[in-house]
């Protein structure tokens, strides 16, 4: 998803009215934000922070110290490792990797939404689309994470929900 | 060298025979030497006979001497040898032979057929599950130096345990159409043209032209029911020329095949496959449950389920599972293998059985001799059976009429002077009939739940493959 498509999918999902318009910058299309009182606001997450600032709801930047060193965290690893990458391998070793992380978390930060999983939920949205069933079940946690994310109101607008099948079929569970 | 040089008045106990009834008995017992281990003035032998093996001592005393102990250690692996002993009760249980209970204390020990010492493949490392493999870092053999060495591959328990549960498939299948009055037939297998479709044949010449090795015993099956033998099956090889290098293809394999003519509904003959699938199934589960218990040492997998009677879906309710499941696929569209896959979890998940039918299937995906969906053309008579999630049987009623029959085959653009024969065959009275086929290799890789068509075919043929 282009950065400019996601930030006007931000906007809405944090009840912003006002679309604004982005530009990019550079061969990567980092997004710019040109202000009406400041300098310009370069990147994907500098940019969402202020879009939630500007829409009054801080408390998704994480309400401690230490929650809103892990909203940060998780936005830099989603720029650094989600978007860098496209391989199919790398998407599997992340994916392991957040399924763990994900086993004793409701939300990234722990018990609380933030816009870390907002934006865990779009970085992902187009590799949890291919995922088989099998799959699916076998990155259990991130499975049930995507799908609570995915319903909350407001959050996935156009883009295509995904199906996680409720029962397990591979494991043997019978 | 036995050559038939005198006739001993002399009973040879079977391994499996020997038992604590026998404690105390001298016994005259012909195996395989599994391995031989010398410790000081005793030499420790494991003897093989099939599935069965028992633990024999050769020790330095009345009956043996320090050279003979000797000798026995020194039997190559895997040779022949007739032993003479005393049947002696153990105190512990012997854990790593069949026969737990006895050991067997040897006065004398004879080599019938010596082998050579080195063994391509070690009988231990071929029994070895794949995951003891890898956690212990100790050998596993491959397939493929399985299938070079066969004769020494299928010595070992597992492969014993699988060819004759295979072989209870045969006599199952024969035994259960025989009782509800099917009669057996055998069908040629070099014919003059390909009965499915040319792409996938092998020619052979014949004297001066070409012929072709039949690709399913379908045409003869059929006229058959035409000449008024109303119920036959048959057991015979087919021969499919595909370049399909995947784990259930084979080029020739043994097909079971049955065909029925019918009253009034082809679910008649529908429901009859199945119960007879369903009795080789109950049958193989009273039968060989010491050779289940075998081949799931090595290949641990769950007990095979299925209902009574066989749960029989839709395709229509087959692809509403799928598109649940958030498959995407088309009304018309054919099951692919990993679609297929999935319905068999779903299917499990759901109803709890590893066999069931999909009946109906679309026509557009079905051979042009599948008669037509009466109330939706775009429907046919026809059903696949599955087991694990793997098709199977693929079964129809045909087409009896010859006009029908034309009209199809042009649909499909078949040249009609090529199955001439086969419409005219219908030309004189013919009754309305259904069938299906399946494969015995496959049946026996799914009921025991292996993974690989060649671990269920003796000597395997496929694209790569043509000896031993």
């Amino acid at each position: 998803m282009a950065a400019a498509a996601e930030l006007s999918l931000l906007e809405k999902s944090l009840g912003l009215s006002k679309g604004n318009k982005y530009s990019a910058q550079g061969e990567r299309q980092i997004p710019v934000l040109q202000t009406n009182n400041g300098p310009s606001l370069t990147g994907l997450t500098t940019i969402a922070a202020h879009l939630v600032k500007q829409a009054n709801k801080e408390y998704l930047l994480g309400s401690t110290a230490e929650e809103k060193a892990i909203v940060q965290q998780w936005l830099e690893y989603r720029v650094t490792q989600i978007d860098g990458h496209s391989s199919k391998n790398d998407i599997h070793t992340l994916l392991k990797d957040l399924n763990s992380y994900l086993e004793d978390k409701v939300y990234l930060t722990g018990y609380n939404f933030t816009l870390a999983d907002i934006l865990l939920y779009y970085g992902l949205h187009r590799f949890i689309v291919d995922l088989t069933v099998q799959e699916k079940e076998k990155y259990l946690n991130v499975s049930r994470w995507f799908c609570h994310i995915q319903h909350y109101p407001g959050i996935r607008q156009h883009l295509s929900s995904v199906v996680f099948i409720k029962n397990r079929l591979y494991t043997n569970s019978h | 060298m036995i050559q038939s040089q005198e006739k001993p008045d002399r009973v040879l106990v079977r391994v499996r025979d020997l038992t604590i009834q026998k404690a105390d008995e001298v016994v005259w017992v012909r195996a395989r030497v599994h391995t031989s281990r010398a410790k000081g003035k005793q030499c420790f032998l494991v003897l093989r006979q099939q599935q069965f093996n028992v633990q024999a001592l050769v020790a330095v005393g009345d009956h043996a001497s320090k050279q003979m102990v000797k000798f026995a250690a020194n039997i190559n692996k895997e040779s022949i040898v007739d032993v003479e002993g005393v049947v002696r009760k153990v105190n512990q249980k012997i854990g790593s032979c069949t026969q737990q209970d006895v050991e067997l204390h040897v006065q004398k020990i004879y080599v019938i057929s010596l082998a050579e010492p080195r063994l391509p493949l070690q009988l231990d490392d071929a029994v070895r599950p794949e995951a003891e493999g890898e956690e212990e870092g100790r050998a596993t053999v491959n397939q493929d130096t399985r299938l070079d060495n066969r004769v020494i591959d299928l010595r070992t328990s597992t492969s014993q345990a699988v060819f004759r549960l295979q072989s209870g498939i045969c006599h199952l299948f024969r035994e259960t159409l025989i009782n509800k009055g099917f009669v057996e037939i055998q069908t040629p297998k070099i014919i003059s043209a390909a009965s499915e479709g040319g792409a996938n044949v092998f020619t052979v010449s014949y004297f001066k032209n070409n012929a072709y090795l039949a690709q399913s015993p379908q045409l003869y099956k059929q006229m058959c029911i035409c000449a008024d033998f109303e119920k036959v099956f048959c057991i015979g090889p087919v021969f499919r020329a595909e370049d399909s290098n995947t784990h259930r293809h084979l080029t020739e394999f043994v097909g079971l095949d049955i065909e029925m003519a019918f009253n009034y509904h082809y679910h008649e003959v529908m429901e009859e496959i199945a119960d007879t699938m369903v009795q080789i199934f109950k049958g193989l589960q009273e039968r060989f449950q010491t050779e289940i218990q075998t081949v799931n040492k090595q290949f641990p997998c769950e007990p095979f389920k299925f209902l009574e009677p066989t749960l029989r879906l839709e395709y229509c309710e087959a692809l509403a599972m799928l598109r649940e499941a958030g498959v995407e696929m088309g009304d018309e569209d054919d099951l692919s293998t990993p679609n297929e896959k999935l319905l068999g979890h779903l299917v499990k998940e759901k109803y709890d059985t590893d066999f069931y039918i999909l009946d109906k299937y679309p026509l557009a995906v079905r051979p042009f001799y599948t008669m037509p969906d009466p109330r939706n053309p775009k429907q046919s008579n026809s059903y696949d059976m599955f087991m694990r999630g793997e098709e199977i049987l693929s079964g129809a009623q045909r087409i009896h009429d010859p006009q029908l029959l034309t009209e199809r085959a042009l649909h499909h653009g078949i040249d009609l002077e090529k199955i001439k024969a086969y419409i005219d065959s219908f030309c004189f009275g013919a009754p309305p009939h259904a069938g299906g086929g399946i494969g015995l290799e496959r049946v026996t890789m799914l009921f025991l739940g292996l993974h690989n068509v060649r671990q269920t075919s003796m000597f395997p043929r496929d694209p790569k493959r043509l000896t031993p």
